[in-house]
Parts: C-alpha cells; sequence; structure tokens
C-alpha cells in the first residue's frame, strides 16, 4: 500500500466506533433524576476542580457559557399544575461521539478508557466540534481569562488552565482517574477499585444522584445502577451511544 | 569609483573600474528586496546565534553545586538527595537541610558551603533555577519512571560529570514519544497519558 | 571586488543587524521563562511535594454545620470536600460550601486593621497596628468599666456557635454588660419558639427525612437553604430511591414554588400565611375522622372545632377533596414527617403555624419514631448560641437604645445587619447615634463600613475552633475546625481579638488562654475528661489528634423514646389566625414573597463569583434582581420578561425586571434577596436590588421576629426595560424527552444492547 493508502485506512479505523475491542476501564455515569433536586453543587465542584473561569455577566449576555456540568430546566404544564424537571447535562463521552468525527486535528479522541479527550494543545479552534455535539456540552475560550489575586492560589495544578482559542468540556475528571490508577500501580499492579475514582461532582452530590465506575466490572454500582428499569440515554435516537445513563424521574401522582 | 548622485553605478561610464563587478546583478534586484533578503539571512544568523551562544540550558545557580563532585566523586546516589522523586510525581530538590546534614562538619570552611549554612541558619530556602522545565500542561510524574527502573540518565544524561547542570535532552513530546513506543508503555501513546 | 555603493552597504548591514537582532530576540521569546525550584527550607514531617495534605475543619457557610476536607497543596488551599466521616454532610457539600474557597482567597478581604479617618461612611480608613487597635477598642471599654457604665458595650455577633460563641458570653460577662445580642437575618427564631411551646425545648428536633415515606412540607425549602439542606438532600435522595420497592412521597406546601417545591410530588400554593390554618384542618380531620385514639382526643377536639374543612378551604383556597386527601395520606402512611419553615415562620402568625405543624406530627404518631421527629439530646458544648438568638425586636430595642443614647460602644461580628434590616426600622440612622462603632468582619460589608475601627477576623478556613451541628443528628456529635493554611493577611483569628482585648483590659485571669488554638484546646480537655473512651490507654494528645484526624467526635447518647405527651393548656393554645398584611388590598394588589436566593443565600455569598455566576436553578438568572409574576398576571399587566418595574411597597420601592415564572400564585409576587449591596467588594457591589429594604416593619407577636412575608406591593411600570442574563436555553423540553419520566412502579421496557451497551427502547 502506498503511504497515502495506510494512512486512510488507519484514519478510518481509529473512527469506527467500537474501534477498542475491549475498553481498559470504560467510565460510566449515571444519574438518577428521581434522586437529583437541582441543587448545582455539582455544578460548583466541577468549577472548583477544574479551573473553570468565571466568564462575567458580559460575556453571559452575549450567550456564551462556561459550565462543564450545567442543569438544565423544563418546565411542565401551567399553573397551577405546573412540574419544574432538572437535568444535570455533561460531556456524555459518546462511544459514537459526532465530534470526534469532525475535528480537523484530531483534537478530540476517543480513548482506551472509553472517554472523549480533548487535548488543548492540539486544538486550533474551527469550533466544529461544539457545532456537531447534540448535548451542547462544549465551551470554547474565547477570551484569555484572569483571576483576580488571590483566587489564583486556588487554581488546581493537576488540571491546564485553558487559554484563549482552544475548546474544553468534561472530561471525566481524568486527573482523578490517573490518580486513582497511580495509585493502584503503587500498590502493586491492581485495578481501580469500584468507587476509588470519583469525579468532583460525584463526590459532592448531596442527594447521591451521580455514580461513577466501571460499566465492564458486574460487580459495580453503576453496571447495577444501569440495569434498573429506569435506565435511559438522552437524545438515545441519535445512537451517539453515550456513557453517561441517566435513571428517569419517577412522576408520583397525586394521592 | 565613479558613481553619480544617485548612488547607482554608472554602468559602463566608469573606464577606470577595476575587477568583476556583481553589481548588474545587484542591480537586477531592487534595494528592497536585497534589503529584505539579507534580513532574512540576518534572522537565521541571530537565531542560531542564540542557540548556539546563549541555550539557556547550563544557568547559573544561586550556589554552585556541583554533581561530579557529590554523585561522580563520592558516587552518593542520585535518590539519596532526590529523595521524593520515588514516592511523588514531582521529583524536586532537596531541602537545605539535607546539605546541612552533611556539611554542617564537612568542608564547613568553604565560602561556598559557608553560604549554604547560612541560608539555613535564616531559615531560607536556596533559589535554584528550573533547569528541566517541563510546560503546565504535562503530566511527568517521576516515580512511575523511577518504579519502571527508567535511569535517572536516560533523560538527565551524565550528570554525575556535570559541574554545573546541563539540560542535554530536548524537553520535547517526541523524546517521551520515542521512548513510550520502544518499551511499549500501557497507554503511552494516549494523549491523556501526559497531557493534563 | 564588488561594487557596492556605501549607502547600499550600510542599509544593508543595518537590516542585516536588524535581522540578526530579531532573530536572537524571537529565539528568546520562545524559550521557557526561567522558573524557579523553591523548596522549603525545612520541610514539615511527613511533606511530600507533589502530594496533598488533608486537613477536616468545619464548613461555616451556613448555621448547618457540615464537616468538610480541605486538599491543600504547598500551602494552598486547592478543593473542599465534605467530610465521610461526619454524619450531617456524609462526604457531601453543597455548592455553598464548595465556594468557601472564594471566601478565603477574595481580592477584597481586609488585610489589616483599620482606623477611620473621614466622615463615617466616607470610606476613608487608614491602616493601623493590632497594637494600636485593640488598645484604642479596650481604652474605649476600661473607661466605661471605671465609670460603672459598662452596659453600655453591646456586642453584636453573628449566631456563632461552639466554644467561640461560649468564649463572647464569658467575655461580655467578665466585663459586666449582658448586652450580647446573637443575630443572623436568615435564623429560624419562630421555628425554635415553636419547638419550646409544643416539646417544651429550646432546640430543634431531628427530621428523619431519609427514612420516612411521606412528607408534609408547609414551607420548608429544605433541599435549597432550610437548616441543613446537604442533611435533607441525602434524606431526600434515600427516602426516594434508598430503599427497594419503597418511594418516599413529598408534599410542598408554598406560595411559590421552591427547590424543594420541584423536587416534590405534589406543589400546593395555598393563600400566603394561610399554611398554618391548612395544617390544623388536616389535623381536625385526623383527630375527628381519621382514627385519632388518643387519650387527649377531646382536648384536641375542641381546640380544633373551629377549622372545618369547608372552612379551611375557605380560607386558603385550597380544595376540601384536597385537604381530605392529604389528611389521610398523612395519617394513614407510616411513618410520615411534617415540617414547616421558610416564608411560613416569616408571617404574622409564624409561630402558630409552625407549633400547628408540630401538632401535625403529634397527632400522627410521628414523634420519637424511625421516619419521624426525633428529639436530639443536649449539644455537646450545652444550648447553642443559636438557641438563644435574639432577633428583629432585639435589633429594634438596640436602635432605640442607641437613638436614646444608651449605647457607647458597639461590637459586630459576622452579621451585617445594614443591610438586612429593612428601611422602615431605621437602623442606619440609629447608627449614628453610636460613638465608638468596632467590626471584626473580614469583608467590609455595609455595617463595617459604618465603622470606626476594624479589627478584621481570619476567615474560617484560617480560623481554630469547634462546632456541633444544628438541627442535631439524633446523638451527640461535635468537630473541631482548624486552620488549613496559614493566615494570608494581619488579621487574626476572632477568638485570638477578644482574647487580646480581655488582656488588655485585664481580664486576664478570667479568660487566661494566650490564643485561640490554646482555648479550644482546653475547651476540650473538659470533653475528654468528662467521659474518654479508653482514657486508661490514650492521652489527651492522642485523643486531639485523633479528634482531628477524623473531622469528628459523638457519643452514642439518643435520647430514649419515651412516649411524649402534650400539656392540656398546649393543646388549647393551638390555633392560627389569619395573617395580617401591611397595606391594604386594593392599594397593594400583591404580597411579596421575598426568598433567600440559592445562590447568595441572605446576601452573604454575593462577594463570591461562583456563586455570582452560579445560575439560579429555577430561573437560570445570574448576575442580578428580578420579580417573578404568574403569567396570568404578567398578561393582565401586560408585562414581559425584561420589563421594568418599581416594586412598591409602603415603606419603600425597588426596581427590577419582570421574571414570568409558572410556579407562583397569580396574587404573590417574588424578589430573591441575595444582591443589592453597596459595598461589599467588587463582585457585590451595585448589582441588583436589595429587597428586604422595603419590607414592611410588621412582626410576629410571640417573638417579635420580622414578619418578612407580610408586606404587600403594587407593580408600577417604568416603560423601560432591562437585560436579564439567563443561561441555557429553552424553557420547555419542545417534545425532546431529554428529561423522561415514569409512573409509580415503573414497567420494565424491552431491554435492547448494542455492543453489549443497554439501550431502554421507549414503547410507542
Amino acid at each position: 500500500m502506498s503511504f497515502f493508502d495506510d494512512f486512510l485506512a488507519k484514519w478510518r479505523e481509529y473512527r469506527k466506533p467500537g474501534y477498542y475491542e475491549r475498553f481498559d476501564y470504560a467510565w460510566t455515569m449515571t444519574i438518577d433524576l428521581d434522586r437529583c433536586t437541582g441543587c448545582e453543587a455539582c455544578v460548583t465542584a466541577c468549577q472548583a476542580e477544574n479551573n473553570i473561569p468565571i466568564l462575567g455577566e458580559a460575556e453571559l449576555a452575549k450567550g456564551r457559557e462556561m459550565q462543564w456540568m450545567r442543569i438544565e430546566r423544563y418546565w411542565e404544564g401551567e399553573y397551577p399544575d405546573v412540574k419544574l424537571r432538572f437535568i444535570p447535562m455533561l460531556c456524555q463521552h459518546c462511544d459514537a461521539a459526532p465530534c470526534e468525527t469532525v475535528c480537523p486535528v484530531s483534537a478530540t479522541y476517543h480513548n482506551q478508557d472509553g472517554l472523549n479527550a480533548q487535548v488543548y494543545n492540539r486544538c486550533i479552534g474551527t469550533r466544529s466540534c461544539a457545532v456537531y455535539c447534540p448535548y451542547d456540552v462544549r465551551y470554547f475560550n474565547y477570551t484569555d481569562h484572569q483571576w483576580d489575586k488571590p483566587l489564583d492560589e486556588q487554581l488546581n495544578p493537576d488540571v491546564t488552565v485553558r487559554e484563549k482559542g482552544v475548546m474544553e468540556k468534561c472530561t471525566f475528571c481524568i486527573q482523578r482517574i490517573r490518580q486513582a490508577k497511580d495509585s493502584a500501580k503503587d500498590d502493586g499492579r491492581r485495578r481501580v477499585r469500584d468507587g476509588e475514582v470519583q469525579p468532583a461532582c460525584v463526590q459532592s452530590c448531596p442527594a447521591e444522584a451521580l455514580v461513577f465506575g466501571d460499566r465492564q466490572d458486574p460487580e459495580s454500582r453503576v453496571s447495577s445502577m444501569m440495569d434498573n428499569a429506569r435506565a435511559y440515554r438522552v437524545l438515545e435516537e441519535l445512537n451517539t451511544l453515550p456513557s453517561v445513563v441517566y435513571l428517569k424521574k419517577v412522576d408520583g401522582n397525586a394521592g | 569609483m565613479n558613481v553619480d548622485s544617485s548612488g547607482r553605478d554608472g554602468g559602463g561610464r566608469g573606464a577606470d573600474q577595476v575587477g568583476v563587478s556583481i553589481v548588474p546583478t545587484l542591480r537586477l534586484l531592487t534595494p528592497a528586496a536585497l534589503i529584505l533578503g539579507v534580513g532574512f539571512v540576518g534572522l537565521v544568523l541571530g537565531y542560531w546565534a542564540n542557540a548556539a551562544f546563549v541555550p539557556g540550558t547550563t544557568p547559573e545557580q544561586p550556589i554552585d553545586f556541583s554533581h561530579r563532585i557529590h554523585a561522580g566523586d563520592f558516587q552518593i546516589p542520585c535518590l539519596y538527595c532526590h529523595s521524593q522523586a520515588r514516592r511523588s510525581p514531582v521529583a524536586g530538590v532537596p531541602s537545605v537541610n539535607k546539605c546541612v546534614g552533611c556539611h554542617n562538619t564537612v568542608a564547613s570552611d568553604r565560602p561556598q558551603i559557608r553560604e549554604v549554612l547560612q541560608y539555613f541558619a535564616n531559615k531560607e530556602p536556596i533559589p535554584w533555577i528550573k533547569v528541566h522545565d517541563l510546560p503546565d500542561f504535562v503530566y511527568f510524574p517521576h516515580k512511575r519512571h523511577v518504579a519502571a527502573g527508567v535511569e535517572c540518565q536516560t533523560c538527565h544524561g551524565p550528570v554525575e560529570t556535570m559541574d554545573r547542570v546541563t539540560r542535554l535532552a530536548p524537553t520535547k513530546m517526541g523524546l517521551c514519544l520515542d521512548c513510550h513506543k520502544q518499551h511499549g508503555v500501557e497507554h503511552g501513546l494516549d494523549c491523556w497519558t501526559c497531557h493534563k | 571586488m564588488a561594487m557596492i555603493d556605501r549607502r547600499d552597504f550600510v542599509k544593508l548591514v543595518g537590516a542585516g543587524s536588524v535581522g540578526a537582532g530579531a532573530g536572537f530576540m524571537l529565539a528568546e521569546t520562545i524559550k521557557h521563562p526561567v522558573e524557579h525550584l523553591i523548596p522549603y527550607p525545612v520541610p514539615p514531617e511527613e511533606f511530600s511535594q507533589g502530594i496533598a495534605t488533608w486537613y477536616n475543619t468545619v464548613c461555616s457557610m451556613c448555621s448547618a454545620g457540615c464537616g468538610i476536607s480541605v486538599r491543600t497543596l504547598e500551602g494552598r488551599a486547592k478543593k473542599i470536600e465534605g467530610n465521610p466521616s461526619h454524619p450531617v454532610n456524609q462526604g457531601r457539600l453543597c455548592a455553598l460550601g464548595q465556594a468557601g474557597l472564594q471566601v478565603l482567597y477574595n481580592p477584597d478581604r481586609l488585610t489589616a486593621p483599620m482606623l477611620r479617618t473621614g466622615e463615617r461612611g466616607d470610606g476613608a480608613f487608614v491602616q493601623t497596628t493590632w497594637e494600636e487597635g485593640l488598645a484604642e477598642a479596650a481604652n474605649r471599654l476600661s473607661s466605661l468599666r471605671a465609670s460603672g457604665q459598662v452596659d453600655r458595650v453591646c456586642f453584636l455577633a453573628g449566631g456563632v456557635r461552639g466554644h467561640v460563641g461560649r468564649l463572647f458570653e464569658r467575655f461580655m460577662a467578665e466585663l459586666g454588660s449582658d448586652r450580647l445580642l446573637n443575630c443572623d437575618f436568615g435564623h429560624a427564631q419562630t421555628l425554635y419558639t415553636a419547638s419550646e411551646l409544643f416539646f417544651g425545648e429550646r432546640q430543634l428536633p431531628y427530621y428523619d427525612l431519609e427514612n420516612t415515606r411521606y412528607v408534609l412540607s408547609f414551607g420548608a425549602d429544605f433541599l435549597g437553604g432550610w437548616l441543613s439542606p446537604v442533611h435533607h438532600s441525602l434524606g431526600f435522595g434515600r427516602s426516594r430511591q434508598g430503599r427497594s420497592g419503597v418511594r418516599g412521597r413529598f408534599v410542598q406546601i408554598e406560595p411559590r414554588m421552591s427547590l424543594s417545591g420541584a423536587a416534590a410530588d405534589e406543589w400546593i400554593p395555598a393563600r400566603p400565611g394561610t399554611e398554618g390554618i391548612l395544617a390544623l384542618g388536616i389535623a381536625r380531620h385526623i383527630v375527628e375522622e381519621g382514627g385519632y385514639a388518643g387519650a387527649d382526643r377531646a382536648a384536641w377536639a375542641e381546640s380544633l372545632a373551629g377549622y372545618t374543612t369547608e372552612r379551611v378551604a375557605e380560607q386558603t383556597g385550597i380544595e376540601s377533596a384536597t385537604i381530605v386527601r392529604l389528611a389521610e395520606a398523612f395519617a394513614g402512611t407510616r411513618p410520615s414527617l411534617a415540617i414547616g419553615g421558610g416564608a411560613v415562620g416569616n408571617h404574622t402568625n409564624g409561630v402558630d403555624a409552625l407549633v400547628a405543624v408540630n401538632a401535625l406530627n403529634y397527632l400522627a404518631g410521628n414523634i420519637g419514631q424511625t421516619g419521624g421527629l426525633v428529639f436530639n439530646p443536649v449539644p455537646a458544648f450545652g444550648p447553642t448560641a443559636r438557641a438563644g438568638q435574639s432577633g428583629y425586636r432585639a435589633l429594634l430595642e438596640l436602635a432605640e437604645d442607641a437613638r436614646q443614647g444608651r449605647i457607647e460602644v458597639l461590637i459586630l461580628n459576622a452579621t451585617n445587619p445594614v443591610f438586612a434590616m429593612p428601611a422602615a426600622a431605621a437602623f442606619e440612622q440609629a447608627l449614628a447615634e453610636i460613638p465608638f462603632i468596632v467590626s471584626l468582619s473580614s469583608f467590609m460589608d455595609e455595617t463595617t463600613a459604618l465603622a470606626d475601627l476594624i479589627l478584621p477576623s481570619h476567615t474560617y478556613l484560617e480560623s481554630w475552633g469547634d462546632d456541633t451541628p444544628e438541627p442535631g443528628v439524633g446523638f451527640t456529635v461535635a468537630a473541631i475546625a482548624q486552620p488549613v493554611v496559614a493566615p494570608l493577611y494581619n488579621t487574626r483569628a476572632t477568638a485570638d481579638i477578644i482574647l487580646g482585648l480581655a488582656q488588655e483590659l485585664g481580664l486576664g485571669d478570667a479568660l487566661p488562654w494566650a490564643s485561640a488554638e490554646e482555648y479550644i484546646k482546653a475547651s476540650w480537655r473538659e470533653i475528654y475528661e468528662r467521659a474518654p473512651p479508653d482514657a486508661a490507654t490514650r492521652s489527651f494528645d492522642e485523643f486531639w489528634r485523633s479528634v482531628l484526624k477524623a473531622g469528628i467526635w459523638g457519643e452514642e447518647t439518643r435520647r430514649e423514646a419515651a412516649a411524649f405527651t402534650v400539656d392540656a393548656s398546649v393543646i388549647a393554645r393551638v390555633g392560627v389566625a389569619a395573617p395580617e398584611f401591611s397595606g391594604s388590598s386594593d392599594e397593594y394588589p400583591f404580597v411579596l414573597h421575598p426568598y433567600s436566593s440559592h445562590a447568595l443565600h441572605d446576601g452573604r455569598a454575593a462577594n463570591l463569583p461562583w456563586m455570582q455566576e452560579l445560575p439560579d436553578p429555577m430561573t437560570s438568572v445570574v448576575y442580578g434582581s428580578w420579580v417573578e409574576l404568574n403569567p396570568a398576571t404578567a398578561e393582565e399587566l401586560e408585562l414581559r420578561e425584561g420589563d421594568l418595574v418599581e416594586v412598591q411597597s409602603a415603606h419603600g420601592a425597588v426596581t427590577v425586571p419582570v421574571f414570568v415564572f409558572p410556579a407562583i400564585r397569580p396574587d404573590v409576587v417574588a424578589v430573591p434577596i441575595g444582591q443589592g449591596h453597596s459595598e461589599y467588594g467588587r463582585y457585590a457591589k451595585n448589582r441588583g436590588v436589595n429587597v428586604l429594604e422595603i419590607l414592611a416593619p410588621l412582626v410576629e407577636p410571640t417573638t417579635g421576629s420580622l414578619a418578612s412575608s407580610a408586606t404587600r406591593v403594587r407593580l408600577v411600570r417604568t416603560g423601560r426595560t432591562a437585560r436579564i442574563v439567563k443561561t441555557g436555553g429553552a424553557s420547555r423540553q419542545l417534545g425532546r424527552g431529554v428529561v423522561q419520566t415514569t409512573g409509580e412502579g415503573a414497567s420494565a421496557g424491552p431491554r435492547a444492547t448494542l455492543k453489549g451497551i443497554p439501550i431502554t427502547v421507549e414503547p410507542a
């Protein structure tokens, strides 16, 4: 095969869903909508952990956002039979991610842990991935961000501070996953145990609505949550194969 | 030479010119292009000169610590001073109390050693300059590499022969990838292994 | 020889040099800037670079008292997590707790003691030393002591619990003044009084949400901000989905849907202030028709005779059928729980309404039951400062005393009455009559801006202290608060400031501790000696370290589930009058519902950028204030989102943009509390409106607390519009099925998988 044929063949192969025959870990998050209260503890925990910048009123007024984990709210019905539904929305780490297909420089790809990885150094800021993402969970840095001193003392050194022109999104707290794997290796090559990795949002949730773990491990909590009859995925019909599984909110009827 | 007021040689005018003239060639190029060309050549030369003469790979340190004496002649193992390398993602440099451990008595009259003891007496840290500085977006855990049996000299070079530490290895991604490929490191080629 | 013109030659040399210089500098710019490696001169024991150190302490962002673990790297606090060992939050933490880092590293912190130079309110301060500052304060206090006028000294503390709170008490006692007021706007004074009146004890019981099956919440936003939201969220989550086959049901009764209302199965918007009447209507049904078989049935029947379903339906606007249904479900589902608070407690009938809620629990047999209401043992350090908390009435009396010239020195800590008091109380004006005001605040808030001397405190992450949670968790627990970083500025722990003052005043013998740390340690020695578990093998130092390491200490001291009986006089007293409002309903057609905003609470978090940018959960609005209108009301008044209206009460007005809010009564408008600061730092200043200003000075008569839900208002259009900044997209799903729901007892749909990943397929 010529160099280009070889190159194209590899390119196609990397982009097939299910490229990895078996993930090393298949990180999955389940979100129980019947427990979620919309309190936004997860939102702030993520901000603290991942050096998420504060955009300020002017930027938000332009419609820009910077919340890797956000709470969406949807009203149903009319007064007085009105209901408000909350749903936490974060990068779904789709196994068939639309964003991965469009990046011209491969700055986003699927890694061996089933995570949709975003490499800031490679990103050239075309923002096509954000357009392709059906969940609208990719956030672009339109400006360089400032932290009024000494707020910068709080920045987490395990996470890059992103600069203008790159796309960012939830990483399932890769720094915590990395650290857990490191600890496992320190202890002599064992696997990461279920519950050892807790992304910031999962750890903080006061209602215990978020559960995180390896769905390939049949003993893990996420596996049992996924077996729940209420399990579904958002925009399932698009076949993005998300790694975030939601549990339907139970509509407790009157009486 | 016979030049007119415009500064240009009059060409066939000067019957008393000596030697082969490159003027016709030069005249073909407009002065602006020539200036740009020379400028560009200058740029390249300047760039090279910087890398050749002031690469910054061997900064002068506040204390002229010689690895050749300590690690070379006295064969003190690397991990004795850089003890963090085994258990921390960060290797770092030893605190001044490590130096004082020996130098309280050993050669304590020499001027540099007296400076070290002064730092310790004032409870001041020695402000070392980082020689091997990776960008902030890189996660490089020393403990993983030490645990994998990678010799310090692999990346840092023959430090035990250096009087002043020089950065021999380029701190470029290629270095990491070559080694990861060569040794078949598990997930060594995944971006998120090293990029935070 | 090349023939080259001299000028050309010079130009070329010049170009070459410039090029070389540029190339050189270019190479220079892409070089890494020089970085230093600065190790500790002598590293602390067990320290490893790059490896975090965790410190357990207690969160002070609200009054719940959750335990936290703070991750620090090289002396900097990086992340706050919940302490898994602490029974209140069990490893979890709310958004406000996470934002504590921004209190510590806030750019607008006060960094040193300051003395006022210009006129009060000019904002002109000059830095001074601690020696000078403490001496200045001590001089004033000691001269008053000498002339026997120490009753002219008032200490307005913010309801600080634990031994630091005790220190304030001891200081004032030693000084000889009994003017120690613990005031905090968010304090649920009516709830404590209702507990005292019905249960006979002035402390809150434990509300066992985790194990209950039916909750009737009368205005208590237990998931949002009522008492202990993290613990309640834990309980809520477990009540919903923590037990196999059992799902707790929640009913929320309030005029405007809160976060808890959104989570509830049923939201019932009774007329504002009539929730207590509804409670008694339910109670009467339980007594008369619900098979209540207590010995005091006759007494109850007599007391509740007037609360017939028909009459209650008329007063509350809730249908009779609903009242009956709620009563039967509440009494029939075992165990059940009734809770009350929020706006319900902030009416003129607030205490009576909350007593009615307690009565409901009694009649349904929830007292002392798992899944009901359990009495707490006395807290580890004795009754808390909050239990004895003063309120609006005490502040009014203080203002009056000030106007009468009876107050010489006012010391302020952890409270901001100039912001929280309604304008009608004229509190700020009364402060002008106090000759000397000392503030111990960490920030330049509105009240501190009027101080003469500022002795700034450490933030809670830099201080020693201790705490007991409130409400208690059913057994005795306490936690030590320790600093997680070295102090950033020239501030001192509040306890150290008080101890320093005591030294200056010659009270060193009575308060002999050299530092806050020593004081807390000495206090815990008492606990250690009280009932040390294995004192024979453990020294105090080991005990101290073990408590610090765990972040919690406790005793198995549950109250016995003795049968609780209620006195006949208490039964006779049960009754809820119709609520009173300020302003006539003709002139002021709407009832104003001010509510603590989720992100900013009572305004304390307005200086934290994370909280300002946190979208309001219900409306998604950030960075501003708004007034919520029912859609029908908005249509009737021809108002749209963004229209600026003046919300006028009989005591003031604020101008805010309209927000059309589907879940609010048509005769109620709601404005969040928290913005409208005139000081308090760059993130808080001059943003939004402070709705507390326009509240009418109506009080709940038993406690004298401010009936903050009793103000009537009218809306006056200004003709202008303002920008409301929201996050997120559409507020309706529009058929996209993003949030999916299922009925009770969800049926298992067909389960398909794709590459081993299960996919649920919704039947058509």
